[in-house]
């Protein structure tokens, strides 16, 4: 171990119950879906049209802002629909494959690529997005260069898969992907955030890379804490981070000059009767995986983790940030005199309930608010899950009263809304933090 | 269960918007949801959230309050047949405590919540919980023989004048169950001091009785074990300290006080008491000085506060500390003002947020200089 090592000590893990085995399963389906909403703030321009026949790499959408940045089909098939909301926003874009599973198709690299050649390349085949940079968690600019990048190498988020398993079998991808990171942003450091007592050998065996050890609970394994804790940003500090899983597709295509859209998810969670790691390509169908609750019982499905995920509806495919898929109870029932009693199957991070006191360790969490939205009274609950170097409620105050000037000082541009996910969860007054943190965030990113 | 639930099911719908019965619409809904817990499930954000919400950490408050409530039932009793000369019974005394009490709370509660559930209807919110607590602690913090009407005048001034202007619970800047009390210490000074107030007095004779040992020399004052037991007159609330520290325990265990505020101001009332005692300006000893009055009751349950005192880490001990430094002060340095805790804490009240915003400052220079040294 030769990294710095960096302690956590706010925080809690949620014990939650359908952890992934490490059995890994395929999947394949016909139908495919790709939602522009996994992109933040983007405003999609559709490059297709209902209808057209599709093959992988075929740009569907490009971002309005830079139409260089673009999604492609991760099949070979047809465009079958367009699906929208609200003032005609793109929802879903509908997907039939031709051929199951759809493969991959090999494509053109040149011999030593320039950064900028290696750069056009990720962003025809819509692999660019997966950089993204901090502040607001936007996809990264084509032209910038960024003062470092950033990798979290575990993720410490309730029942996040295990980046093991993940890259497995995809060491020589990782390798050569970091290795295209290196050449399209030269002399700007990587760092890597490992957990200190996890299995890093793939991660420690990674050259011109800073390595960190981090321990404690959840979220050690946020970027962002990794980020405030290894160089913290100061406004006008620009900074990228990616996920290892998509380093490796990265070095999958200049490596083995092969486009395919593979990737491996957990799927998780109470509700999940066979919890386990599934391959699948990007944007495919669920829904024959989500078996319903055998008793009946509604089932939540969330793209993500159960502390910053989005919930599935109609078109139910993991996001292109997302490797798990989490499913929990519906709550939401109703307890005579709830607020009065003992509380002995209750899980608080407070000791007002009776578990605590006898405890009680597992737990059967569902998607019940457990309470009614309320002022900020507890000002100082906060504190005890936010390691970072923020005071939670005054920047959330700030955030509320969209006071640039006060947020700034309190260091907005270095946390994102998922830094404030563990404050939202143990908030008694039941505040939307991490809404209202990112409608902050994208206050300050229109003006 | 199953009926509340039909029963609520049924109703609620009379309630919505547009519908005869939507202006009783926070009514229903403190009704209901103080009966069933909320059937609300999260829509975004964090999808899975702590059981605690407001109602539990009030709720945890008001039990926290309850062993020095029972007390004082009991004491208010004791104390008012002591001064009629006869020697009661436990049961008789508790009786007669419960009853004195029991007008006192009603009016309270009776004005505040309707004042609360009226200003929760005009802003379409649901009613808080914050006035439970308040209302709660007025009755045990006002002498026994202070009229209804006054209790009504001053719970509806510091609901109204403390609380809603501001914009509800979570919004006040000082503690409003102080300023009920502070509001008839200043209106109707009469009611609140004297030797004899702190005594329910039987309606035909009017007893004369001990004077309280705030307002006598030292060698009136009873011994601290009297103190600590609380056998002595003075408000419902105050004087058990035994049954104070439960109370204490209890907010300290579920996390629910701050422990911080507790020990600064405990720190800073026992260092100046230390001090006047050393100079001489007092002969009441240092712990004495924490055992008398509502000190420990204010530190307790008044201080903490969460709302009223500083919101920061830092500024919690400072905000502490100056309570307490300023409750002694208050109490040796002026005899007219005899409760100094009270004043102490309403003033600290005031100083908070300034507190808050130094802490703040001094965190955004550290912030500066940590972010300016990683780049070196």
């Amino acid at each position: 171990m030769t990294g710095n090592s960096i302690k956590i000590r706010q925080g809690f893990d949620l014990q939650l119950d359908g952890g992934a085995t490490s059995v890994v399963e395929p999947y394949a389906t016909g139908r495919y879906y790709i939602r522009p909403s996994d992109f933040r703030w983007m405003t999609p321009q559709l490059l297709v049209r209902e209808g057209d026949s599709l093959s992988v790499g075929t740009p569907l959408f490009a971002d309005k802002r830079d139409p260089r940045v673009r999604i492609c089909s991760p099949v070979d098939g047809t465009l079958t629909q367009v699906v929208r909301g609200d003032k005609r926003r793109i929802l879903a874009l509908v997907m039939d494959a031709k051929v199951t599973p759809p493969g991959s198709s090999v494509i053109e690299v040149p011999d030593n690529p320039s950064p900028q050649q290696i750069r056009d390349i990720l962003l025809q085949y819509g692999l660019w997005p997966a950089l993204r940079q901090r502040p607001y968690s936007v996809i990264a600019d084509p032209d910038g260069t960024p003062d470092a990048i950033f990798v979290s190498c575990f993720d410490s988020a309730p029942l996040a898969p295990d980046f093991n398993v993940l890259l497995k079998g995809r060491e020589a991808e990782w390798h050569e992907g970091i290795r295209v990171l290196r050449q399209i942003c030269p002399d700007v450091p990587i760092h890597l955030g490992m957990l200190e007592d996890g299995d890093n050998a793939l991660f420690e065996g990674t050259e011109g890379v800073d390595l960190h050890y981090f321990s404690g609970p959840h979220p050690a394994g946020n970027v962002g804490t990794q980020i405030d804790f290894i160089r913290p940003l100061d406004k006008g500090d620009v900074v990228w981070y990616i996920h290892p899983w998509q380093v490796a597709a990265f070095g999958r295509l200049i490596l083995r000059h092969t486009l395919s859209y593979e990737r491996c998810i957990a799927l998780v969670g109470p509700a999940e009767p066979r919890p386990r790691y599934v391959t699948m390509t990007y944007g495919a169908d669920l829904s024959p995986l989500l078996t319903p609750d055998p008793q009946g019982r509604a089932v939540r499905n969330i793209s993500g983790n159960v502390l910053t995920g989005g919930t599935l509806g109609e078109f139910p495919s993991v996001g292109f940030y997302d490797s798990q898929l989490t499913r929990l109870f519906e709550g939401g029932e109703r307890e005579f005199l709830g607020w009065l009693l003992p509380g002995l199957k209750k899980w608080s991070l407070s000791h007002t309930f009776v578990a605590w006191l006898a405890k009680r360790k597992k737990f059967s969490f569902n998607t019940s608010m457990q309470g009614g939205e309320r002022a900020l009274v507890m000002s100082d609950v906060y504190d005890e899950v936010f390691p970072m170097d923020f005071m939670p409620a005054e920047l959330l105050k700030a955030c509320i009263a969209k006071d640039v000037e006060q947020m700034e000082e309190l260091g907005i541009y270095g946390v994102e809304s998922e830094d404030f996910a563990l404050c939202e969860v143990v908030c008694p007054s039941k505040i939307a933090w991490q809404q209202i943190v990112e409608e902050a965030l994208h206050y300050l990113y229109e003006n | 269960m199953g009926f509340f639930q039909k029963w609520s099911d049924k109703l609620s719908g009379h309630f919505e918007k547009g519908r005869p019965l939507h202006v009783f619409k926070s009514l229903f809904d403190a009704v209901d949801t103080f009966l069933l817990t909320p059937a609300a499930v999260t829509h975004n954000g964090s999808h899975v959230r702590d059981a605690v919400d407001m109602k539990r950490i009030m709720i945890t408050v008001m039990i926290a309050l309850c062993p020095a409530l029972l007390f004082g039932w009991w004491n208010v009793g004791y104390q008012h047949f002591l001064s009629v000369g006869a020697t009661p019974g436990f049961w008789q005394a508790f009786g007669f405590g419960f009853l004195r009490w029991l007008p006192m709370a009603v009016v309270v509660y009776a004005v505040g919540l309707t004042i609360e559930v009226c200003f929760a209807q005009w802003r379409g919110h649901e009613v808080a919980e914050g006035f439970f607590v308040t209302g709660f602690l007025i009755p045990m913090i006002m002498p026994p023989a202070v009229p209804l009407w006054i209790l009504a005048v001053a719970t509806a001034f510091s609901v109204v004048f403390a609380k809603e202007v501001f914009g509800g619970t979570g919004y006040n800047f000082l503690n409003p169950a102080i300023v009920a009390r502070v509001f008839v210490f200043f209106a109707y000074p009469s009611v609140i001091s004297g030797d004899s107030v702190w005594i329910a007095r039987p309606g035909t004779c009017d007893a004369v009785s001990g004077a309280t040992p705030l307002a006598v020399d030292v060698a009136q004052i009873p011994s601290d074990w009297e103190l600590f037991v609380g056998a002595i007159p003075g408000c419902v609330g105050e004087t058990c300290k035994i049954a104070i520290l439960i109370g204490a325990a209890l907010l300290l265990f579920t996390k629910v006080a701050d422990w911080r505020i507790m020990l600064s101001v405990l720190v800073g009332g026992a260092g100046m008491a230390a001090i006047f005692h050393a100079v001489g300006m007092t002969g009441v000893p240092v712990l004495t000085q924490l055992l008398m009055g509502g000190f420990l009751f204010g530190t307790v349950f008044m201080a903490t506060d969460p709302v009223t005192a500083a919101h920061t880490r830092a500024g919690k001990y400072v905000y502490g500390l100056l309570v307490g430094i300023i409750a002694i002060m208050v109490r040796v340095l002026n005899k007219g003002y005899v409760e100094g805790m009270m004043l102490a804490i309403l003033l600290m009240n005031v100083m908070a947020p300034l507190i808050d915003y130094c802490v703040i400052r001094i965190h955004i220079r550290k912030r500066k200089h940590r972010i300016a040294r990683s780049k070196v």
